[in-house]
C-alpha cells in the first residue's frame, strides 16, 4: 500500500518530467532531479511485505500484508494477518479497484462513492490507491528549493474534481528520497500529513522504510506502515498477478 | 341542614328545568368520559404496542449514542449492568443489543440493511419480536452443523435480495476495530411485513453480531421493560441517579433514557395530538358550561321575588349565594351519578370491543384494526370533576346577583 504512496510521490515527479518542456513553469533542475529519482526508484515491477499499524482513540490494529505492483497502474495487496482478515485482497487496475473477501468468497468493486472511504480501516483512502496516475494530470506543479530540500506544490487545475486544495511534496535533496506529503483543503488548512522516515536499503536502493499518515482533524488517529522487505522486478510480478482470477485465488 | 333541605326542595320544585340542566350536565359527563376513554385508550394502546415492539420503556446507552450512534460508543460491562437490573423490582425484563449498518448480499442482489444483534432469549421476554415472525421459526443462538449462524430478516429484504428461508445472506460492514466485517448467515426466519418498519433489518444472535463487528462482550444498548409502563420517567431518573452516585466507577458515562426521550418525535406527535383532543373536550365542556349557566340564570331570574322575600325577612346574602351553589352542586352530582349508569357500560364496551377501523394501522410492526378505549378511574373522575367544577363555577355569578338584589325591587318584580 505504502508502496503505492511512494510511487505516488514519484509519479508526480515523473509528471514534472512529462510537463518539463523548456517553456514549462517548472524549474529545469527539478526535471533533472526527478529523472534521477525515477532512475533510482522505479523498477518494472516490485514486491513488498509490510506491516500496517492503525491507531485510533478507540482501537489499535496491526495488519501484515504483501503487495505486488507493476508500473503505476497495477497493484495487488493481500492481507496476511490477523487471522480473521487473512486473505482479504485488493486489486487495482488503472482507476478501478476491487476487494476480495475469502470468508464470503465475494469480489466487490469499490464504487466511486466509496473512493474517499478508508482502506481497511486505515487513514489511507481508496482514492489514495487509484489516483496515482490521474493526480499528475489534474494538478499544476511548482518547485521550490531550500538548502536541504525541494518542495513541489500541486494545485488542482480548474476542471479537476478533488477534495484537496493543495498538496505539498518535500524531497531530501541529499538522500534523494521523499520526506513528506502534506494535504491541504481549499482554505489552505493542512488536513493530513504523510511522513517518510527511517531510510533503509532495499535491494541496493535507499527508500524510506517507515511511513506515518496523520489526519490532523482526527485527534489520536495515525497509520504507520513499516516496510519489511522490498524487491524490484520480482519473479511473480507478471501480468497474471493482476487479474480477478488471481484476486480470488486461495493461498 | 336547612340549606340542604331548601336546595333539594328547589331542585324538585322546578322538575322540568332541573331535568334539562341535569341532562345537559349528564350528557356532558357522558361525552367527556367517552372522549377521554377513547383518547387515552388509543394512545395507551399505541404506546404499549410501540414500546413493546422494539423500544422498551427505558434504554441505556453509553454517552450520547442515542443522538450520535457510533460503533465504538459501547457499554463495556453489560453483564454487571444486567445483574443490577435483574435485582431491580421495577424491571420486568431487559435485553442487550448491538447495531450496525451493513450491506446485505444474496447470490444475485444487494441492498442496505440494518444489523441488530439480539440476546434472543431475553429479547423474546422483553419485546414482541417472537410474534413478528411471519415465516420460519424464531432462531436460536447456536451455529448449525455447517458452522453458520442463523439470521432473521425483514420481509423487505426477502424481496430486495430475492432470498427465502434457508438461503444464504452475506453481510458486509465496518468492524469496531476498523476491519471490514464480512460473514455469511442462513436465513432462519422472516420478520414482519413488506411495509413494516423492520423490513430491512437483519437480526443476528448477540454473540454472532459481536463477533461479526469485532466487539466481543460489548453492546450498544440495553432495553428495559418495566412492570409499570407509566413509571418510565421516574425509574429512568432513579437508575441514572444510582449509577452516578452509587456506582460511578463501573457505569460512568452511561445514559438512561425513558421511551419519551428515545422516541421523542413519536412522543411529541402524540402529545400535540392529545392537545388537539383537549380542544375538542374543551368545546364539549364549554357547551355544558353555557347550558348550566343559562339554566341557573333563568332559575335566579324566575325566583327574584323569592330572594327578595328571603332578604327582607333577614336572610344573609352569603346564605342565598350558598343556597344557589349548593343546588347546582347537588344537581351536578345527581346528573353525574345518573350518567355514570350509562357511561360505565359504554366505556366497558369501547374498551373490550371498540370500533373497527376501515383501514388497519401499522404501529411498530403491529397492525391495529380496532380503536379501543381505556377503562380507568381517570376516565370517570376527570369529567366528574370538570362537570362539578363547571356547575359550581357558573352558579357563583347568578348567586352573587341574587344576593345583591334590593328586597323592594325584587318583590315588585314579575
Amino acid at each position: 500500500m505504502t508502496h503505492f504512496l511512494i510511487r505516488l510521490t514519484l509519479v508526480c515527479f515523473v509528471s514534472i518530467s512529462a510537463f518539463g518542456e523548456p517553456d514549462s513553469a517548472v524549474d529545469a533542475r527539478a526535471i533533472k532531479i526527478i529523472d534521477d529519482m525515477e532512475r533510482i526508484y522505479r523498477g518494472e515491477s516490485s514486491r513488498a511485505e509490510m506491516t500496517m499499524k492503525v491507531q485510533t482513540p478507540q482501537y489499535e490494529r496491526t495488519m501484515k500484508m504483501s503487495s505486488v505492483s507493476r508500473g503505476e497502474e497495477k497493484s495487488f495487496i493481500r492481507l496476511l494477518s490477523p487471522k480473521k482478515d487473512r486473505g482479504i485482497s485488493t486489486l487495482k487496475l488503472d482507476e478501478e479497484m476491487w476487494n476480495y473477501f475469502p470468508k464470503i468468497n465475494k469480489v466487490i468493486k469499490v464504487p466511486p462513492s466509496m473512493m474517499m472511504g478508508s482502506w481497511m480501516g486505515s487513514d489511507f483512502t481508496n482514492d489514495d490507491l487509484v489516483k496515482q496516475t490521474s493526480l499528475t494530470e489534474e494538478y499544476d506543479l511548482a518547485l521550490e528549493e531550500t538548502e536541504d530540500t525541494w518542495r513541489i506544490t500541486l494545485t488542482p487545475k480548474a476542471q479537476t474534481v478533488t477534495v484537496w486544495g493543495k498538496i505539498d511534496y518535500v524531497v531530501d535533496r541529499n538522500l534523494m528520497i521523499p520526506l513528506a506529503q502534506n494535504y491541504y483543503d481549499d482554505r489552505g488548512e493542512m488536513i493530513r500529513s504523510l511522513a517518510f522516515m527511517e531510510p533503509k536499503e532495499f535491494s541496493g536502493k535507499l527508500l524510506p522504510s517507515r511511513l506515518e499518515m496523520i489526519p490532523l482533524k482526527k485527534e489520536g488517529h495515525k497509520t504507520v506502515i513499516i516496510y519489511e522487505t522490498l524487491e524490484f522486478d520480482p519473479a511473480d510480478g507478471t501480468e497474471e498477478a493482476f487479474t480477478l482470477r488471481n484476486l480470488k485465488s486461495r493461498f | 341542614m336547612l340549606l340542604l333541605k331548601l336546595a333539594f326542595r328547589n331542585i324538585f320544585r322546578q322538575r322540568r328545568r332541573s331535568l334539562l340542566t341535569a341532562l345537559s350536565m349528564g350528557g356532558g359527563f357522558y361525552l367527556c368520559a367517552i372522549a377521554i376513554s377513547m383518547t387515552d385508550g388509543s394512545y395507551n394502546n399505541i404506546i404499549r404496542a410501540f414500546t413493546l415492539s422494539q423500544t422498551g420503556h427505558i434504554q441505556i446507552h453509553k454517552g450520547n449514542y442515542l443522538l450520535r450512534p457510533k460503533i465504538h460508543t459501547t457499554i463495556d460491562n453489560p453483564f454487571e449492568l444486567s445483574t443490577i437490573l435483574d435485582n431491580d423490582s421495577s424491571v420486568k425484563s431487559h435485553a442487550q443489543r448491538v447495531y450496525a449498518p451493513a450491506l446485505a448480499y444474496s447470490d444475485t442482489d444487494n441492498n442496505p440493511a440494518s444489523v441488530r444483534g439480539l440476546d434472543l432469549e431475553q429479547e423474546a421476554m422483553t419485546t414482541r419480536i417472537k410474534q413478528k415472525v411471519t415465516s420460519g421459526e424464531y432462531i436460536n443462538a447456536n451455529m448449525d452443523d455447517e458452522g453458520y449462524f442463523q439470521a432473521m430478516i425483514g420481509a423487505g429484504l426477502v424481496d430486495a435480495l430475492n432470498i427465502g428461508l434457508g438461503g444464504e445472506i452475506i453481510l458486509i460492514s465496518q468492524g469496531a476495530d476498523g476491519s471490514v466485517a464480512n460473514d455469511v448467515y442462513k436465513v432462519g426466519a422472516i420478520i414482519g411485513e413488506k411495509d413494516s418498519p423492520e423490513r430491512y433489518n437483519v437480526y443476528l444472535p448477540l454473540l454472532a453480531a459481536q463477533e461479526f463487528l469485532s466487539m466481543p462482550g460489548r453492546v450498544h444498548e440495553i432495553a428495559i421493560v418495566l412492570n409499570d409502563d407509566k413509571a418510565a420517567r421516574s425509574v429512568a431518573r432513579s437508575l441514572q441517579s444510582r449509577m452516578q452516585t452509587q456506582l460511578p466507577d463501573q457505569f460512568s458515562g452511561l445514559t438512561v433514557s425513558p421511551w419519551q426521550v428515545v422516541e421523542s418525535t413519536f412522543y411529541k406527535t402524540m402529545q400535540s395530538d392529545k392537545e388537539g383532543n383537549k380542544f375538542s373536550l374543551g368545546i364539549i365542556i364549554f357547551i355544558v358550561f353555557i347550558g348550566v349557566l343559562n339554566t341557573v340564570l333563568m332559575s335566579v331570574l324566575e325566583r327574584t321575588r323569592e330572594f327578595g322575600v328571603l332578604i327582607a325577612i333577614g336572610s344573609r346574602p352569603f346564605t342565598i349565594t350558598t343556597l344557589i351553589t349548593l343546588e347546582m352542586g347537588i344537581l351536578a352530582l345527581l346528573s353525574i351519578a345518573a350518567a355514570l349508569v350509562f357511561a360505565l357500560p359504554s366505556v366497558i364496551w369501547f374498551t373490550e370491543v371498540g370500533f373497527e377501523m376501515a383501514q388497519p394501522m401499522d404501529v411498530g410492526g403491529f397492525m391495529f384494526s380496532h380503536m379501543r378505549g381505556e377503562f380507568s378511574a381517570t376516565v370517570f373522575t376527570t369529567p366528574a370533576l370538570i362537570i362539578l367544577g363547571s356547575a359550581l363555577l357558573v352558579s357563583i355569578p347568578p348567586g352573587l346577583r341574587a344576593a345583591r338584589i334590593a328586597p323592594t325591587k325584587a318583590m315588585g318584580a314579575h
